[in-house]
């Protein structure tokens, strides 16, 4: 709940604020990318990393519903495996900043790092010619959430032993289906305009030059 | 001229629409019902936690058979009233006796009984000890109840040589698989809160 100057916010006004608030910041962040010169990659990686920490701290009220898993796998696909591991580790630290820093930030950082460099090994097959199939990406999504919470499971192994784990990760499987199914949302809402700034942007696309013609 | 040929990435198409649209009724179906998927899969998991038997070990033979809540504070930050041994206070508020052979200082407070909700159990057998065990806690989304206080111990106010500690939870002697709030009691649990470090 949020305290704002004695004024407690219910759970869902806190939802409704954080989600007009993450709408200001899209609307924003689409605005600012617009104006920016062809090729502006890590203009772009920084948007993409800043609009994943804000989604992911302002939708905290909803249980395990987030965006960043779904933006680490798109930047996986269009920026490759390299840059998708700087992304995934900047927004797992920059986002626990608020939510909680810990032991668990690094196994946060390996498991997108992980989703990140499918995407880019997958990158091929998640296109249909040039463009991104969202059925495809939101299947990937959906598995890349389980994955994402088991690496994170794994954490837990500095507290319990290993055979443990399974239940420790069947307790938490409601959490994955909820991460499962808000990466498909995520994904069918963000993958064809996000991959359209990427590619406008990516260090990838082909540049043809021709002849300047004078105007004399 | 300058020619730039970018990948097309178009609008989408009736596919992408319908999962749009199915994607976020299936979302708000997942998030109604989660609740209720986490009780079933709490209860499936407490069938796991070891044997409640042993976990009895060192309490009062009277309550043998009956729900315990034990407190345990670390040896640097000992509880201001229960700071030597362990005190074994009755569902009264009454002190049975006060065990010095388990090497811990803190409190156990039990003999309940039909308790099936962790967080219930806590808030009502801690109150027995007329304040001295009191919780505080606050409710995360993703975690549910945190407890971060526990007879007047701020798990924010424990230094040393590690990021970071807090009250974990034990049922039946085993590190617990959820939360207390999630947690589903038998009778004759045993639960225990220490300080770990992480």
């Amino acid at each position: 709940m949020l305290d704002a100057h004695a004024i407690v916010l219910s759970p869902l006004e806190t939802l409704v604020l954080n989600l007009s608030l993450l709408a200001i910041v899209a609307w924003s962040m689409w605005k600012a990318e617009s104006s920016l010169d062809s090729g502006s990659s890590l203009t772009v990686l920084a948007l993409m990393a800043l609009f994943a920490v804000t989604g992911r701290v302002l939708l905290e009220p909803l249980p395990n519903v987030q965006p960043v898993t779904v933006i680490v796998l798109l930047v996986g696909i269009h920026y490759g495996a390299t840059k998708s591991i700087g992304v995934a580790t900047l927004v797992a630290i920059v986002s626990n900043l608020v939510l909680g820093h810990g032991l668990w930030t690094f196994y946060q950082a390996l498991g997108w790092a992980l989703i990140g460099v499918t995407g880019a090994l997958l990158s091929q097959s998640l296109r249909i010619g040039e463009k991104i199939s969202v059925p495809r990406v939101a299947t990937l999504s959906f598995i890349a959430a389980f994955l994402f919470d088991w690496v994170v499971s794994i954490s837990v192994l500095h507290s319990i032993p290993l055979e443990s784990l399974p239940v420790y990760i069947m307790v938490g499987l409601p959490f994955d289906l909820a991460h499962g199914v808000g990466n498909v949302a995520f994904a069918a809402w963000l993958s064809e305009p996000l991959s359209e700034i990427m590619s406008r942007h990516s260090p990838k696309r082909e540049v043809v030059v021709a002849p300047v013609k004078s105007s004399t | 001229m300058c020619q730039v040929k970018v990948p097309v990435f178009v609008g989408a198409d009736s596919v992408s629409y319908k999962l749009r649209l199915g994607s976020i009724v299936l979302l708000v179906v997942v998030i109604i019902l989660l609740p209720f998927l986490q009780d079933s899969v709490n209860e499936k998991a407490a069938r796991f936690v070891s044997d409640n038997e042993s976990s009895h070990v060192g309490l009062p033979t009277e309550w043998n058979e009956n729900q315990v809540i034990c407190i345990n504070f670390p040896e640097e930050y000992p509880h201001s009233v229960y700071s030597s041994g362990v005190t074994m206070i009755d569902t009264d508020g009454s002190i049975i006796g006060v065990n010095h052979d388990l090497n811990l200082t803190g409190a156990c407070v039990g003999g309940f009984d039909g308790y099936t909700d962790g967080m219930d159990f806590m808030m009502d057998a801690t109150r027995v000890a007329g304040g001295h065990l009191a919780v505080g806690y606050f409710v995360n989304p993703n975690w549910g109840e945190w407890i971060h206080t526990i007879g007047g111990l701020n798990e924010k106010e424990i230094e040393g040589d590690f990021n970071g500690a807090y009250w974990s939870l034990s049922h039946n002697g085993g590190y617990s698989m959820v939360g207390i709030g999630g947690l589903v009691m038998a009778e004759g649990d045993v639960i225990s809160w220490n300080i770990a470090t992480w």
